[in-house]
């Protein structure tokens, strides 16, 4: 199988987590990860753990980019970026998807800068796991949303895009036959959230081919009644971030209440399992990744705080996808749902 | 190294050539009932051991492969035949007798592995020419990075016989073996003779934890690696080197990219000049088992030439001594917690 080119330098806790996660994987599978960012430093970061060379190389790169540097910058002037110099190996055909922990902003610009976007597909978005009940045995505890950040504002046209390519992942990651598709509005009825909601709505149910199951409210987003939820990137961010704070906050007042007093620390003991899944639950962080869909190859981009746990399970999703030819499945349904337009200029 | 002195290779057994499973229990009483077709060799070792002695005859130099055993004389037999079915030709192996020592009532003697191996070391030494080279291989389950570098010392006069009591007494070695071991170092002819000591990553320790045993011992993650330094070090010709590439490949399932970064890797380490790898890349590239390498961009090219005039090649660490009080401090706790 081809290799996962890895970001070596992006993300809080990099390189030191990035590394160790390839590692971990390194030692338990057998996909091969290309490292990429400060050779000398990844050298002496794994030789300090246990690791199994024959499924790690590393290809140097003398510049990062920081989480909180301008992106349109970064790009511009840092060609030597591990996420740059890491985006190229798939464009060069030496990678077969890249993992970043990065800057989104700087891995949307150099997805789009260096991949050809997909055929038809006017503006990318970056999707994000989120945990939600299931209903039903076997479901996917992992629910999809998109967009989370790369396309702010979005037509109808756009939203209905991002459902199709969203849909097509989940059916291969999730390996539900007809992932449910909805919408994210103010409330149920089809004519809600404006003009550009509902005509998105109007042009979703109107697609053959996709389990659209309506508009969701925000409070039934953990509910379990949608696989794939669908919003314009700067709803699907503030959502997003409104997840983990509470989710946040929840494990913070369980902590904080009971260490008020003996009685509640013995009940919190008791309930430990509980806290302890709480606890896991509110940590996005080892979700692994979500991909950014509307480019030809796959870029999965990992949450900023990834710990190596998570950066392996970024590493075994990106491998899944390209196992299951996620990238194929998403292109073959963006061009049968017929909602390709023509764009004025692509790149490559 | 002089074309006409002697080479010897010395192999640990488990771990080392064998694929030996002994972590539990129950996979430790199934080895005396293991016949030799039931053993499994590491990948690319018989090719490896195949390898050197050619090279060595082709060379017109004279070779010794010994082999030396923690485990009983009793499954000598399933190991010598594993051997011949493996093609490898070897001049003497040496058992530790456990059932003579346990029937003596010596059962400290059965997990002493220091005491036992270094004195089986030293007799060997003693009874070879003093002009000989010696590889040493052995892997990271028990102690051999320590007894194979304090045997290295000692053989080149390093740690004389004071200093190898006081180390053997804090290593809680058994007295009698502490004597058995001044003796027999006394003995010997100072010569620094050791070359390399090979240590196979087999559980995987991480590298940096041998580092303080100096630029002399290479831990290695496959006998790709292993092959790859005594070609550098001039005792094995490519065409052997391809063989066991080979033998990974056809034998273990290898993949072309596993060879590459492994290689890579060995060089990264500082334990391969980037000119014995790009020459044995080319070795392997020619003989079918590695991809041609993907001319890179002009750019890429203009970034690669950049980053080497920045960055020179880190070599390993050459530490002036080993710092072996340190090192069995380390060593004392560790083996008190696993008894």
């Amino acid at each position: 199988m081809p290799a996962i080119a890895v970001d070596a330098m992006g993300g809080q806790h990099a390189p030191e987590a990035v590394v160790q996660g390839v590692a971990e994987v390194s030692l338990h599978t057998g996909i091969e990860c290309v490292l990429v960012g400060d050779g000398a430093r990844i050298q002496q970061l794994l030789e300090g753990i246990a690791y199994n060379p024959e499924h790690i190389d590393i290809v140097h790169a003398g510049e990062t980019i920081g989480l909180d540097e301008d992106p349109g910058e970064a790009i511009r002037h840092k060609h030597d970026a591990s996420l740059l110099a890491a985006i190229r190996l798939v464009a060069r055909g030496r990678c077969a998807a890249v993992v970043t922990a990065g800057n989104a902003g700087a891995a949307i610009l150099g997805g789009l800068r260096e991949f050809a976007q997909l055929p038809g597909v006017r503006k990318v978005a970056m999707a994000s796991v989120y945990p939600r009940n299931v209903d039903h045995p076997g479901q996917d505890p992992l629910a999809l949303a998109l967009d989370v950040g790369a396309t702010v504002r979005c037509e109808p046209l756009d939203l209905v895009q991002f459902a199709v390519m969203g849909a097509a992942y989940a059916r291969v990651i999730s390996k539900v036959e007809a992932p449910r598709v909805a919408l994210l509005n103010m409330g149920h009825d089809a004519g809600q959230g404006g003009a550009e909601l509902a005509a998105a709505h109007r042009q979703l149910a109107a697609l053959a081919g996709l389990n659209f199951v309506g508009n969701i409210e925000g409070n039934e987003l953990t509910s379990g009644k949608a696989d794939v939820v669908v919003c314009e990137g700067l709803l699907g961010n503030i959502v997003l971030r409104l997840l983990e704070s509470v989710a946040s906050m929840a494990v913070d007042l369980t902590v904080s209440t009971a260490q008020r007093n003996w009685r509640w620390r013995a009940g919190m003991a008791m309930l430990a399992s509980g806290s302890d899944r709480l606890r896991a639950l509110a940590d996005y962080a080892s979700y692994g990744g979500a991909p950014i869909l509307g480019l030809e190859h796959l870029l999965i981009k990992a949450h900023r705080r990834s710990n190596a746990q998570s950066i392996a399970n970024a590493v075994k999703v990106a491998a899944k996808a390209v196992r299951d030819g996620v990238m194929r499945e998403v292109a073959a349904a963006i061009a049968a749902s017929g909602t390709q337009v023509e764009r004025k200029r692509s790149r490559r | 190294m002089s074309a006409t002195e002697r080479l010897v290779f010395r192999w640990d057994l488990d771990k080392t050539y064998l694929k030996s499973e002994f972590e539990t229990l129950r996979e430790m009483m199934r080895i005396p009932f293991e016949k030799a077709e039931d053993k499994i060799a590491a990948p690319g070792v018989a090719a490896l051991i195949r390898g050197l002695r050619e090279a060595a005859l082709s060379r017109g130099r004279s070779v010794r492969v010994y082999f030396i055993s923690a485990s009983p004389p009793q499954i000598g037999r399933a190991i010598r035949r594993k051997l011949e079915l493996d093609g490898i030709v070897y001049d003497g192996i040496v058992f530790k007798d456990q059932l003579h020592r346990l029937m003596r009532g010596k059962f400290r003697h059965l997990r002493e592995h220091i005491g036992y191996k270094l004195t089986e070391l030293f007799k060997a030494r003693v009874a070879e020419s003093p002009g000989s080279a010696e590889y040493l291989f052995g892997d990271d389950w028990e102690s051999d990075p320590l007894i194979y570098s304090l045997y290295a010392d000692v053989v080149a006069g390093r740690v004389d016989a004071v200093e190898l009591e006081a180390l053997l007494r804090a290593m809680r070695v058994d007295t009698p073996l502490i004597a058995e071991a001044r003796t027999l170092a006394a003995a010997l002819e100072p010569a620094d003779a050791v070359r390399r000591i090979f240590i196979n990553l087999e559980r995987p320790t991480p590298p940096a934890q041998l580092r303080g045993y100096g630029a002399r011992l290479v831990p290695t993650f496959n006998y790709l690696q292993t092959a790859a330094c005594l070609y550098e070090d001039d005792v094995m010709s490519p065409a052997g080197v391809i063989q066991v590439a080979r033998s990974l490949l056809d034998d273990s399932a290898y993949s072309p990219e596993r060879l590459t970064n492994s290689l890579a890797d060995i060089e990264r380490r500082g334990h391969l000049t980037p000119a014995a790898h790009a020459a044995l890349r080319q070795a392997l590239t020619a003989a079918g088992l590695l991809a041609a390498p993907a001319r890179p961009s002009l750019s890429e090219r203009w970034r690669r030439w950049r980053r080497r005039r920045q960055e020179p090649a880190r070599p390993v660490a050459r530490l002036p001594a080993i710092d072996y009080r340190t090192m069995v401090g380390l060593q004392v706790p560790a083996d008190a917690a696993t008894e």
